[in-house]
């Protein structure tokens, strides 16, 4: 197996589905779930603004429904999240990235702010044309190859055609990474620390990944 | 490693004390000490010290443990060899940490530091693509085998130039004063770290010292190869030296202007490294 | 946070880090489980120490919005 991330440390196995820890994916799941457990524990902070024109300030304080749709959409996509950091297989790691991008638009979708709004329905309508191209992949790497376990197709015999790549970076780019992740800068206004973190943590935690997987494939 | 853990905090502190000394010269002030940084980190922890009434308290103090343990893990990494797509990792997710000091407080200064954090994503690109080049070469991503590799081949330095340059440009950004520091400038009072004060600041300063120390021993693990300890040290030292004559010589520029060359660079390189892939 | 909390946060952290030193040079512990142990705890030794240190504990207040 091409060790890019290091030496695989252990093997999870599901039947055919492994799971797999190398220090690379080990680290990132780690992440992921010490931001979650942040998620869980942590009370949203209230944004200080300048009232404009007065010489006062105002606090943006989030209503306790909001709180709790926004926290179970956060710990939603912390464990969409963790899954596709450590998943071995190539069709649950586009299904979990997917996720991910459903969960970023949930997250932001209930501030009521009309910027903030705007931006979450335009993320939205571009992760929602990247899930296209992401299971196109998926499906393209099991029809050539017959296989859709990493383990199988790290190995040099297996050959991925080059589009099957190119659409699997194209559908993580959609589900929140650069360039549309400038997009995405509008959404981190949004007051609550906690669960917008998730957002950018989970945009990178899948850049970083998904970078591991095309080395791998 | 204990000791390794303590040398690096301090050492890099002083080197970026010596950043400030040197950048003072250049623009004839007499500056600080050099051990001003040191001094700093000691100072805020003895200051009086509480979590801001508007701020998410299990965030705001959370976030200082993650910045210190994730460099310090990149330490160990970088110590024993590991794999540089760690550090890389550890890099990226920095700026979750730079998030996570702007906005868990409340205050808009910080949160404006947060949000520039996040729109400046492409100051990463260029160690992703240094990362790329060199496994091109080496085809392996284990720092060992980067620095054994050199020992048969040369220092990377000469045979990919310009994958040297690309993360001569990330360590850039990452210096405070330097042309890419958007984050921390001063028109947002201190930019993502206002309100993180007292011993909470001194978290951040242990975390900024390990933070150089790691990415300039990277750089020379990589480019140069295994050196003995002493010239491990001056070549450090050399660096951060021609750091601060870019950062003294540039001025900071403006958070579009920062991000649009931010993106040039990474565009360029990925151009690079595209193709050294295809001659190779 | 109190003072004495503080000094039993920095001296169990310490502790650790000492302990996995000596197990480490025994051979007993493994490297890695030695740097997780260290990347855990040396975080809330540094932040521990700070407190436990730091002048005193201040009235919270809202974050400084300009002059």
């Amino acid at each position: 197996m091409n060790e890019i991330g290091g030496t695989p440390l252990f093997f999870l196995e599901f039947g055919d589905i492994v799971v797999y820890f190398t220090p690379f994916t080990l680290t990132l799941f780690l992440l992921a779930l010490v931001f979650t457990v942040f998620v869980l524990i942590s009370r949203p902070e209230r944004q200080i603004d300048i009232a404009f024109g007065a010489d006062a300030f105002y606090a943006k304080v989030i209503s306790l429904p909001e709180l709790r749709f926004r926290r179970f959409m956060s710990i939603a996509c912390g464990l969409a999240c963790m899954g596709a950091m450590v998943t071995g297989d190539v069709f649950d790691f586009t299904l979990l990235v997917s996720l991910v991008g459903i969960c970023n638009v949930g997250i932001v979708a209930a501030v009521k702010s009309r910027h903030v709004q705007n931006a979450a329905y335009q993320y939205g309508l571009v992760a929602l044309a990247g899930t296209v191209p992401l299971f196109s992949a998926a499906a393209m790497v099991a029809a050539t190859t017959g296989t859709l376990s990493m383990i199988e197709l790290a190995k040099d015999a297996v050959a991925i055609p080059l589009a099957a790549r190119a659409l699997l970076v194209l559908g993580v780019m959609g589900e929140g990474m650069a360039p549309f992740y400038a997009a995405k800068a509008e959404m981190f206004r949004a007051p609550g620390a906690p669960y917008v973190i998730m957002c950018s943590l989970s945009s990178l935690l899948i850049f970083l990944r998904v970078a591991e997987v095309i080395l791998l494939l | 490693m204990i000791a390794e853990l303590l040398f690096a905090v301090f050492f890099g502190l002083l080197l970026l004390g010596i950043h400030r000394k040197v950048i003072a010269r250049i623009q004839r002030r007499p500056g600080p000490p050099v051990w001003q940084e040191i001094l700093h980190m000691l100072k805020f922890s003895f200051k009086t010290t509480w979590i801001p009434k508007t701020a998410s308290a299990a965030l705001f103090v959370g976030v200082v443990l993650v910045a210190i343990g994730i460099w310090s893990a990149a330490l160990f990494v970088v110590i024993s060899g590991g794999s540089l797509l760690v550090i890389f990792a550890i890099y990226m997710l920095h700026k979750i940490v730079e998030h996570g000091f702007g906005l868990s407080s409340g205050s808009p200064y910080g949160k404006f530091g947060g949000v520039r954090s996040v729109i400046s994503a492409a100051s990463e690109i260029p160690l992703l693509v240094s990362v790329a080049a060199i496994a091109i070469f080496t085809h392996s991503l284990l720092i060992s085998d980067i620095v054994s590799y050199q020992e048969v081949h040369g220092p990377l330095l000469i045979t990919i130039p310009l994958a040297a340059i690309a993360m001569y440009v990330v360590l850039i950004s990452k210096m405070p004063f330097g042309p890419f520091s958007i984050v921390e400038s001063k028109e947002l009072v201190s930019g993502y770290k206002t309100e993180h004060f007292g011993v909470w600041r001194a978290g951040l300063e242990v975390c900024n010292g390990l933070k150089t120390y790691v990415l300039l021993l990277t750089f020379i693990l990589v480019f140069i190869g295994s050196l003995p300890f002493w010239l491990t040290l001056l070549t450090m030292l050399i660096l951060v030296i021609t750091l601060s004559f870019v950062c003294a010589l540039s001025p900071m520029l403006s958070p579009y202007d920062s991000v649009t060359v931010q993106t040039l660079l990474a565009g360029l390189m990925l151009v690079y490294v595209g193709v050294l892939g295809v001659m190779s | 946070m109190k003072k004495k909390n503080a000094l039993a946060l920095t001296l169990v952290a310490a502790g650790s880090g000492v302990a996995a030193m000596a197990l480490s040079m025994a051979s007993i512990l493994p490297g890695w489980a030695y740097a997780a142990v260290l990347v855990l705890a040396f975080p809330l030794f540094v932040l521990g120490l700070g407190l436990y240190w730091m002048a005193r504990e201040g009235e919270e207040d809202i974050p400084f919005l300009g002059y």
